[in-house]
């Protein structure tokens, strides 16, 4: 049996790997930022005979403040680079089998960047697309 | 079941049930066209059918565990083994009827895929000697 949830909680322990960055596995009532929350997407099954091969796809958002345009931006920058301490892709696919709970992973993209309003106040975000084979 | 959507083929390769790491399935069954043209053919061509054969498609999903397709089918190249495929289920019946027979693994693709693709690989093995339909 697929755990979603286990996989939720490994995709955020990867994040974790990056320092000063908080993560959630679940959607938050009021997120903290930096704060990086993962979502399910979608889910693809029979990619093989007998469930063999599922694949899930996640979304990371990630959201930081934005009391400063310019250090917002630069946050930003160095999540979305594909490698750096603070890359995004990097800390996700240090552990490709999440925690033995995934065949494989792979951080497919970063596929939106724009701004968030929680609670009148307002983000800047990025979101990433996970796909996750199971 | 009558019409179905395939989810649940049943591949088994000597002896070992490949159906988790297998994507697409299809036995196709062929006869040679044997051409029997005379001058009383009224201008067509008249054919008989002749010696039958079959060729086992697969698509398969790389997998070099114990026991998956790769690690299976490299130590097989160049033999000739049992095949059973079983349409739509695990068990033969006459809804699920079973295919079974030998084929000779004539190539394996040990390594194939483009980057940030899922690694997968297709094969086509000839079938060797009679292949058998049971449904129970």
């Amino acid at each position: 049996m697929t755990d979603i949830t286990a996989l939720r909680e490994a995709i955020a322990t990867n994040l974790a790997t990056i320092s000063g960055l908080r993560t959630d596995s679940e959607v938050p009532d009021s997120p903290n930022p930096p704060v990086a929350i993962v979502e399910l997407e979608s889910i693809d099954y029979d990619g093989a005979m007998q469930q063999g091969l599922t694949t899930l796809t996640f979304k990371i958002i990630v959201i930081v403040s934005r009391q400063s345009d310019r250090v917002s931006q630069r946050s930003l920058n160095d999540y979305a680079s594909q490698n750096g301490a603070r890359s995004i892709k990097i800390a996700v696919e240090s552990d490709r089998s999440l925690n033995g709970n995934a065949m494989d992973c792979r951080v497919q993209g970063l596929t939106s960047v724009g701004s968030l309003e929680l609670n009148n106040t307002e983000y800047s975000a990025i979101e990433f697309s996970v796909a996750v084979y199971v | 079941m009558a019409k179905y959507v395939v989810t649940s083929q049943s591949v088994t390769i000597n002896s070992v049930d490949l159906s988790a790491d297998c994507a697409r399935a299809e036995l196709v069954i062929n006869s040679a066209d044997v051409e029997t043209t005379d001058f009383s053919s009224g201008g067509f061509v008249e054919l008989q059918g002749g010696l039958k054969s079959g060729v086992l498609n697969l698509d398969f999903h790389a997998d070099y565990a114990s026991g998956g397709a790769s690690e299976t089918l490299e130590a097989l190249v160049g033999t000739v083994v049992t095949f059973v495929l079983i349409a739509g289920g695990t068990s033969a019946s006459t809804d699920t009827p079973s295919f079974s027979g030998s084929v000779l693994i004539n190539s394996f693709t040990p390594v194939a895929g483009a980057v940030g693709d899922l690694a997968t690989f297709s094969v086509s093995f000839p079938t060797s000697g009679a292949i058998t339909k049971a449904t129970s």
